[in-house]
């Protein structure tokens, strides 16, 4: 952007106008920038090096003891839970998203959004929903007893909910959607020429798709079910309820009830190996991504108009995961909640929401305010070092709650006992733990956790603004922050405010970090549904539940505007030659 | 009779009238240029004839064998047509040879790829063939896709465009290229674009095409330019002088002098269109206008000059402006008496109807018919 030359040659033909001055003030400028871009990502990152810190540092009698106890358990599950949840997520995904994106059948216009209401769902809530539909005592297997005249549970199968296989069920429902978003923009963009031109060389629709279509999606359908499978080893609600063995549930285990926080470091630690496996996955699939375009001619789809059986059977296959992912879950909190409307609506809820609401928003203003300035910083300096740190410091999405809560533990920690020992020797005042177990311990981690929810989606944006706006800025006598202002602020708005909205509904979502680190006795919605339904009170807290759902649906909804809106010749209308 | 044959073609996409009752025969062996301005449906009548588009009304045959009408439709991986698109629509994530043996299926790997080496060969592109498109530049792209669609050696091939991705000075030498490797393959082509040129290089036959695949103008290059049936023909190629007047004992006067209109009846209103090469400039000039040089801009071999005709009364600051093509050597410094006058062979007389708009006809020629050739 403004680079040394061009600094220097505007400061020598602004000479009357001060031209010490103007060279200094830039300068200074580049140099806040970028050093705050650095720090604020040095700080952001600090609970992840702290739990590789702890997780490499040697300390056998910890370690050996967890290989020979626990270890070898947490691998198979959370590695069984992986394969399943992502050979789930992957046909589901793309066969929906084929179907809506390249056939004509009945509802295809409602499918294509509909498909993505599950995302709206947490997988901790519909496994508490189906746990109590589907156990021993629910409707389901009341029904079945009572049809069959049963009486015990010796005398007829019935699957266990709360297995390994129960948790690949309900992750997969909720989190097939990120696949089919991804796979469904990668068929719309990329397949229209280039099906055509299989077929022109003589390949029939079946075989232009095995051969084509499928293919050129693979980066897409990659980053998709990467996605899903970085949320899996993320959850913690499913896994705790259903005692599925797997990291996150250890990690949780080993430092509550053995009271072991180096231990629960040292298997963070192992899980971010995991965790850096999928990363790279996903970072290598972008790239090749980026070869995959070649196309700048967006014709609609062919849609096939589908027949008979295929008809029938594509309203089935689009109709099943979101009748299971959220339809019935939802109808079902709906029930519970009017049932129970007394309970539901004791006054510790409304104190609950107001706590959530409340971490929520801070966290996303936060959010993307900093988002805003690192985003600008990197764009102003083109250096390594301070886009490498900005990238280092947006990995927190990939890395589990569970996971960074031990880092945020652990360093806050160090960070009080620091402060407390120097105001000891100094003052002879003990300031005990400042932050440790606050509202700002909670805050940090959704930051570490969510930030690259919004530095990601303002840094695109800000790279579709051209260059040369901000030199045409500059050469009008503006300085970075001005043309911050003036100039990109408002240009982004409409992506910051998305950006706002993601960070804000996942941290309403979130659970495993605000159990570890939320102060004593502090609820929010996500905690507080937790507990009863944890306690079988699933009544209680079906309102709860219902609300965060319901926040869960806005980015449904403007995900499913976006993606109409990008392509604006593929609603109802025709192609125009 | 082979060759491809659309008969009374009528698409619309939406409200939206491309193509109404078009008819066009390409015999076999041809490289035919559907030349036209967007929105003529020259793209359309490509993609019904490759089987994209689904035909609403009228029929498609290739050697007399229908492929498509209102009840049948072949789908396009049976039709064997090549087709080339405008923006080669290369599969990104095969390599360039991989591109090229896709469409020969049912062959044996082997005989595949040594035809599809022989046809990179002949491109010239062998030393990249297992590369991939995204690391070639948009010449190689664009003849690694001719290669594609030759390969299967379809009966016919359709290029979309096939020059306008390219920037303009590679443009002359990949056209050359193009060109002879179709005419080593011998495949009948068609080929749409809306660059005059470009039609003029390539074709052996061009047909012009105005509103909704109406055919102006059929015929080889030479028609094309020298005797143009329609106004919008002859201004295919570029800026024209225009004249009004009206015929007078089968001629008709205009500022440069006087043209023979044939065929027009007298006192018929009539525009003379006079290409800049048409006005011929005498710097020893005895007849004619004496006219005032405004500009000249040299562009190499020729020069553009902007002439002023004397107005009526004779005021050299206030006569009509002429847009002239001379040669280099044209130097107006070295005199100061330079007259205008026409060249016959390049100056075309359309009538003007009463309502001050065109007749579609030109003077020279009756317009054929479309089916009459």
């Amino acid at each position: 952007m403004i680079n040394e030359a061009t600094t220097t040659g505007m400061a020598s033909s602004m000479a009357t106008l001060n031209s010490k001055r103007a060279k200094k003030d830039v300068w200074s400028w580049l140099n806040v920038w970028s050093i705050g871009t650095v720090l604020i990502a040095m700080t952001l990152t600090v609970p992840i090096l702290a739990v590789l810190f702890i997780g490499l540092t040697p300390s056998d009698a910890i370690w050996s003891h967890l290989a020979s106890t626990v270890l070898p358990l947490y691998i198979s599950t959370t590695l069984q839970l992986m394969v399943g949840v992502g050979v789930g997520t992957l046909v589901i995904g793309v066969a929906t998203a084929w179907l809506v994106s390249t056939c004509r059948f009945p509802g295809k216009r409602i499918f294509e959004w509909a498909l993505l209401l599950p995302m709206a769902m947490p997988a901790y809530v519909i496994a508490y929903v189906y746990t109590d539909i589907l156990e021993y005592a629910g409707p389901a297997q009341g029904l079945l007893r009572d049809v069959f005249g049963w009486t015990t549970k010796q005398e007829y199968w019935f699957p266990e909910i709360r297995s390994l296989g129960g948790a690949v069920s309900m992750m997969t429902l909720v989190l097939y959607p990120y696949v089919y978003l991804l796979s469904r923009a990668a068929f719309m963009e990329q397949s229209v020429c280039m099906l055509e031109a299989s077929r022109m060389l003589g390949r029939g629709p079946w075989r232009s798709f095995f051969s084509v279509a499928l293919p050129l999606a693979r980066p897409a359908i990659v980053i998709g079910v990467s996605l899903a499978l970085m949320e899996t080893l993320n959850d913690f609600g499913t896994v705790d309820f259903f005692a599925v063995s797997t990291f996150t549930l250890g990690i949780y285990d080993v430092w509550l009830n053995m009271n072991n926080v180096a231990g629960a470091a040292q298997l963070a630690g192992l899980l971010l190996f995991f965790v850096v496996f999928l990363v790279l996955t996903e970072r290598f699939a972008r790239r090749k991504q980026r070869f995959y375009h070649t196309t700048s001619q967006y014709k609609a789809l062919p849609g096939y108009a589908l027949q008979g059986w295929a008809k029938i059977g594509a309203v089935i296959g689009c109709a099943l995961p979101v009748a299971f992912g959220f339809a019935l879950p939802a109808m079902v909190l709906g029930s519970y909640a009017v049932m129970h409307f007394e309970a539901a609506t004791n006054t510790a809820v409304f104190r609950y929401a107001g706590n959530s609401l409340m971490l929520s928003s801070l966290t996303a203003v936060l959010a993307v305010a900093i988002g805003i300035f690192m985003a600008y910083g990197v764009r102003l300096r083109k250096e390594r070092i301070v886009s490498f740190m900005a990238r280092f410091a947006s990995l927190g999405y990939a890395v589990p709650g569970s996971v960074l809560a031990v880092g945020v533990l652990v360093s806050l920690g160090a960070l009080d006992n620091g402060i407390d020992g120097f105001m000891r020797d100094k003052f002879g005042i003990s300031t005990g733990l400042l932050f440790s177990g606050t509202i700002a311990a909670v805050t940090f981690g959704y930051l570490v956790r969510f930030l690259a929810l919004s530095f990601g989606s303002i840094e695109a944006s800000l790279s579709k603004i051209t260059p040369s706006m901000d030199g045409a800025a500059s050469s009008l006598g503006h300085k970075p922050f001005s043309i911050l202002r003036h100039i990109h602020i408002p240009l982004i708005r409409g992506s910051a405010l998305t950006a706002a909205m993601l960070v804000f509904v996942d941290c309403m979502k979130e659970l495993p970090m605000t159990m570890i680190l939320r102060p004593f006795n502090f609820h929010t919605l996500a905690t507080y549904v937790h507990q009863f339904a944890s306690d079988e009170q699933l009544g209680e807290a079906s309102l709860a539940a219902l609300a965060i759902v319901g926040f869960g649906i806005l980015p449904v909804i403007v995900l499913s505007i976006a993606i109409t809106r990008s392509r604006p010749g593929h609603s109802n209308e025709e192609p125009v030659s | 009779m082979k060759g491809l044959h659309i008969i009374g073609v009528s698409h619309a996409y939406g409200d939206n009238q491309v193509l109404d009752n078009a008819s066009l025969m390409i015999p076999a062996g041809e490289l035919v240029c559907l030349l036209g301005p967007s929105g003529s449906g020259k793209t359309t009548l490509l993609r019904l004839a490759a089987g994209l588009e689904r035909l609403q009304q009228g029929k498609i045959l290739i050697d007399d064998e229908i492929i498509a009408d209102v009840h049948c439709h072949v789908p396009p991986e049976h039709r064997g047509i090549g087709l080339m698109f405008q923006d080669y629509a290369l599969f990104p994530h095969l390599s360039i040879i991989d591109n090229v043996t896709f469409g020969l299926l049912g062959q044996p790997d082997e005989q595949a790829n040594r035809r599809a080496m022989d046809m990179l060969d002949q491109l010239g592109m062998t030393a990249h063939a297992s590369k991939h498109p995204h690391m070639l530049s948009g010449g190689q792209q664009q003849r690694v896709a001719l290669a594609r669609a030759l390969a299967p050696e379809p009966k016919l091939l359709l290029l979309d465009e096939p020059f306008s991705g390219l920037d303009t000075n590679m443009r002359g030498q990949i056209r050359e290229e193009t060109l002879s490797v179709l005419k080593a393959s011998g495949v009948a082509t068609v080929m749409v674009t809306h660059d005059p040129e470009e039609a003029m290089f390539m074709a052996d036959r061009i047909k012009v095409l105005g509103d909704n695949g109406r055919i102006l103008q059929a015929g080889r290059p030479h028609d094309i330019y020298y005797h143009p049936q329609h106004e919008f023909v002859a201004k295919l190629f570029g800026l024209m002088n225009r004249f009004e007047g009206v015929v007078k004992d089968g001629c008709v006067e205009t500022p440069l002098g006087t043209v023979r209109a044939k065929g027009l009846g007298e006192g018929r209103r009539v525009e003379v269109l006079v290409r800049p090469e048409g006005v011929i400039l005498d710097s020893e000039g005895k007849d004619g206008p004496i006219i005032t040089v405004v500009s000249t801009h040299l562009l190499g071999h020729d020069n553009i000059v902007r002439v002023r005709l004397p107005d009526t009364t004779g005021d050299k600051e206030k006569g009509k402006e002429l847009y002239v093509r001379a040669h280099h050597t044209f130097e107006p410094e070295l005199s100061n008496r330079i007259t205008a006058g026409v060249d016959p062979e390049y100056a075309f007389i359309f009538p003007i109807d009463n309502f001050g708009g065109m007749v579609g006809a030109g003077y020279t020629a009756s317009p054929q018919p479309e089916a009459a050739e």
